[in-house]
């Protein structure tokens, strides 16, 4: 079994963001990156199913992105990927999702994957909509937003999180693509014997313009931080009054109490 | 010339870094309250690797070099100072010395347990009245048929309390001075191993600082470390080596400190503005991170060196004077700024500040590298 995983490198979500001087992306001067957090639960659900059938999966471990996102690939690698797929675009911010899907469609169509795991999302554009147009593009069967994930023969159960605090189960024969929500897994630390063991995994590296796909569809017009919004909402006075005020606030404005 | 660590070292770094944030990090006030890291953390800090980090893969570790040695212990001292020495003194003052002076036996045989933490390292060195003067040791032994018999005291043995696998030195005849002195290999739960007691301390309370009585043990001669004489050596070689196991916890405590001092001059609100719009606070941020990015830079070459096979007792001596005396003044100032709350426990400055004292000490007094590095200028 051939699986594919997508991952992407992120700024660390606690950093000071800037808007670049085109004024359509974050200046990424100074950031500190790393793995996108729902690609870890991919890679992690990934290895499982190798662990589950044994050495007959073969995991890669694909991102697209500058020279520095070879830390997300080598990590996915020390987490127990098999081999790692750079393509190269140091301006991955400029195309939109559809594009970056149609890359990595072009990269793995002619690859006979049975299975891609990706991340639901990226913390950075958040579109989740890169695995979706992926399926799509390759004629594979999909499913989004899962927090169980189950592998019989070709036959592969999920339940995905719906908004309102429903779940659905889905099953399809694969292959598919999966994205992977909090909650799917506790990812696995990279252990130092295997951190070493990935120095030895093949790696390979191509330009982007070896994929070179369609026009995009949409485009970023303008990026900005919003204004502040005005102060927390601080409830004075009697304590029985002020918990009761604060239980019609939380029913009211929040999905918290119902 | 290349300042940026590499993809594979940063990889080993956020690796580490986000086992510490999530395992280590919320434990390490009860770790110095309750004098005790938990078993628990000790096992996954073993499952990780954390204990193998540059023993060839041959022999159990991970095989990756003092750099990577160097940047594990900083991670895991950015959170808990007690963790970061329990790593660096069983990596470069028991490990080390086996993989330099050991025989191919005595690597197969003790180096496996000791990377996968089933055995934790430890150097009995120090004694009541052989601290600095290490010639002056009164532990001594005698040949008994093939093999040896050792009777002493040590003191201050970081780990000790494991009873793992320690690097025990004693003498011959204490007219030979450093001449006489040998190192051997020994079991800690063998008979004639007594613990006195594990020190009540100041800081870095999680970490045993214990006291032993040596009494007619035998030692038997394949556990004999390097030749018979060559003790001296082995201990200055190590300690040149721990030095920068010691300046990367340094570095790590006074990081973990400055990063909450950072947040909180941000966060904390007086006369109506942040603390860190007075220029009173800048100053002392500056002054902190300057201290800690050139103690970083020194450490990182430091351990560079070991590994590329360069001379290094200098830097690393001056590694350690420089990331020991930035880390209590940046733990210190770290309190400074978090005023009366820097004072409280939960705030974990006030632990950071009472860890960061020790790395002025063990391994070589700030005095004893300032020794070694003017006797090599003036040499």
């Amino acid at each position: 079994m051939k699986i594919l995983v997508c991952v992407k490198q992120v700024p660390d979500m606690e950093s000071r963001f800037k808007v670049n001087s085109e004024g359509v992306w974050y200046d990424e001067k100074d950031l500190a990156f790393k793995l996108n957090e729902y690609d870890e639960f991919a890679l992690e659900q990934a290895v499982r199913v190798k662990e589950q059938l044994g050495n007959t999966v073969d995991i890669t471990v694909l991102s697209i992105g500058p020279d520095r996102v070879v830390e997300a690939i080598k990590k996915g690698l020390a987490m127990g990927g098999d081999r790692g797929i750079h393509i190269k675009d140091d301006h991955p911010w400029q195309k939109d999702p559809w594009q970056i899907a149609s890359v990595i469609a072009a990269f793995a169509r002619d690859k006979n994957f049975d299975l891609v795991f990706t991340g639901l999302q990226s913390q950075d554009r958040g579109s989740a909509q890169v695995g979706g147009i992926l399926a799509e593009l390759l004629g594979f069967a999909c499913a989004t937003t899962l927090v169980a994930f189950e592998l019989n023969g070709d036959l592969v159960t999920v339940r995905q999180e719906l908004d309102g605090g429903m779940c659905a189960i889905l099953k399809f024969k694969l292959p598919a693509v999966v994205t992977c929500q909090m909650g799917l897994n506790t990812p696995r630390y990279p252990t130092l014997p295997n951190i070493m063991k990935a120095r030895q995994k093949e790696l390979l590296a191509f330009p982007v313009t070896n994929f070179i796909g369609p026009k995009n569809l949409a485009a970023t017009e303008r990026m900005y931080l919003p204004e502040k919004k005005g102060h927390g909402l601080v409830l004075e006075g009697d304590v029985n009054e002020v918990a009761d005020r604060l239980v019609g606030v939380l029913k009211e404005k929040t999905t918290v109490l119902r | 010339m290349d300042f940026e660590l590499s993809p594979d070292h940063k990889v080993l770094q956020s690796s580490v870094r986000d086992f510490v944030e999530k395992e280590v990090k919320p434990l390490a006030i009860q770790i110095d309250e309750n004098h005790k890291i938990p078993d628990e953390l000790i096992q996954k800090i073993s499952a990780l690797g954390l204990l193998g980090s540059f023993i060839p893969e041959v022999y159990g570790g991970a095989g990756l070099d003092i750099l990577s040695y160097a940047l594990v212990v900083e991670e895991v001292s950015k959170a808990c100072a007690s963790s970061g020495v329990l790593i660096s003194a069983h990596t470069s003052l028991a490990c080390d010395p086996i993989l330099h002076f050991g025989t191919e036996s005595q690597k197969q045989k003790f180096l496996p347990p000791l990377a996968a933490g089933g055995k934790i390292g430890s150097f009995l060195l120090t004694e009541p009245e052989a601290g600095s003067d290490v010639a002056n040791m009164a532990t001594m032994y005698r040949k008994d048929g093939d093999g040896f018999i050792i009777n002493g005291n040590k003191i201050f043995v970081t780990n000790g309390g494991f009873r793992g696998t320690g690097i025990l030195f004693a003498s011959i005849d204490r007219n030979l001075k450093h001449k006489g002195i040998s190192a051997f290999i020994v079991d800690l739960e063998s008979e004639g191993v007594e613990i006195l007691r594990n020190e009540n301390k100041l800081g870095i309370r999680g970490s045993f600082t214990t006291s032993f009585s040596i009494n007619n043990l035998k030692v038997p001669a394949e556990n004999l470390l390097g030749s018979e004489g060559q003790g001296f050596k082995i201990a200055m070689e190590t300690l040149n080596g721990g030095r920068i196991g010691i300046a990367a916890q340094a570095l790590g405590i006074a990081e973990g400190a400055f990063e909450r001092a950072l947040a909180y001059s941000k966060e904390r609100k007086q006369f109506g503005h942040p603390i860190s719009e007075l220029q009173s606070i800048q100053f002392k941020l500056a002054d902190m991170y300057t201290r800690i990015e050139t103690s970083r830079l020194i450490v990182y070459r430091s351990a560079w060196l070991k590994e590329n096979k360069k001379s290094y007792a200098v830097e690393s001596a001056m590694c350690k004077l420089h990331a020991s005396e930035t880390a209590t003044y940046v733990t210190k100032e770290a309190i400074q700024i978090h005023g009366g709350y820097g004072y409280v426990t939960e705030y974990e400055v006030e632990r950071m500040y009472r860890d960061a004292k020790i790395t002025e000490i063990y391994e070589g007094t700030s005095e004893i590298q300032r020794l070694i590095i003017s006797k090599a200028l003036l040499s």
